[in-house]
């Protein structure tokens, strides 16, 4: 009993130990790609933006507001109904997108 | 157990069920990562399991995720609760006969990571962005770390409602 107690809390250990390895280590990246129902629509150099700009991406599902800044994106506006886009504030690295699932919008940052 | 008072304590946990499940989106994440929580409500759909059944453990979910979207109020939110539910469900039920009690944590972090996994999957469908498949190792970790935590939950509760069921006679 105890070792298959000691051997699936090691094994989750290391995947758990893993798994964080892998997302921390993703990191890199300057280009925000936005995507909207599966079409790239936009591909923007972060390092290249020298004063914060705001673009709002409309499709007939509804609109979200994008500021891009200095090394960072964040949708500071938009009209879904649960807002987890807005509320994740920006994203500096490529190691999670923001995803707006009702208007099916994704802003990655990638190489 | 009679037909009658399963009946009450299935509609029981549902109940409760559905209150921790709006509770708990009233709480802030604890990291900055979205789909991240703790998923406090399977700790009553893994003890119904235990006590109940995997048939009646499916009918609390199935309860509480249709409830639960009335009360949060989006179809998006119930494509993905079904989603990771019915992965969730279907890993515990295959894995719950395979493990003893004091493993149940075990049991509770497949499941979660098979939650995590169904709506990782039903949002890179509904995107229609694969790359989001790059979010799975964070899921992953979130998943073992809080699928740990509820399963424990889950054992004590199962635990002292048998004890409490044993007093009562």
């Amino acid at each position: 009993m105890k070792r298959k107690t000691l051997f699936w809390a090691g094994l989750f250990a290391l995947l758990a130990i893993a798994g964080a390895a892998v997302y921390m280590l993703r990191g890199a990246g300057t280009v925000a790609v936005v995507t909207v129902d599966g079409q790239e629509v936009d591909r923007v150099d972060l390092t290249a933006v020298a004063v914060a700009w705001e673009k709002t991406y409309t499709s007939e599902r509804g609109w979200n507001t994008v500021r891009f800044s200095p090394g960072r994106v964040a949708v500071i506006d938009a009209d879904c109904p649960g807002h987890d886009c807005v509320r994740q504030g920006d994203i500096a690295d490529g190691a999670v997108p923001i995803v707006c699932l009702p208007h099916r919008l994704v802003i990655e940052i990638v190489d | 157990m009679s037909k009658t008072k399963k009946l009450v304590v299935m509609a029981l946990l549902t109940a409760v069920e559905l209150t921790i499940w709006v509770i708990e989106g009233q709480i802030p994440p604890p990291i900055p990562v979205p789909g991240v929580k703790l998923g406090l409500a399977s700790v009553v759909t893994l003890t119904a399991m235990k006590l109940l059944g995997r048939k009646e453990a499916g009918c609390i979910l199935l309860g509480r995720i249709a409830l639960g979207c009335l009360f949060a109020g989006s179809l998006s939110a119930a494509i993905f609760s079904l989603a990771g539910g019915a992965l969730s469900w279907c890993v515990m039920s295959a894995l719950v006969g395979l493990f003893p009690e004091k493993l149940l944590w075990v049991v509770s972090v497949f499941g979660a990571i098979g939650h995590n996994l169904g709506q990782l999957l039903a949002a890179m469908a509904v995107t229609g962005t694969p790359g989001l498949i790059w979010y799975g190792p964070a899921l992953l970790t979130a998943a073992i770390i809080t699928g740990t935590f509820t399963g424990l939950g889950a054992m004590y509760l199962t635990r002292a409602l048998r004890a409490y069921e044993r007093r009562q006679g």
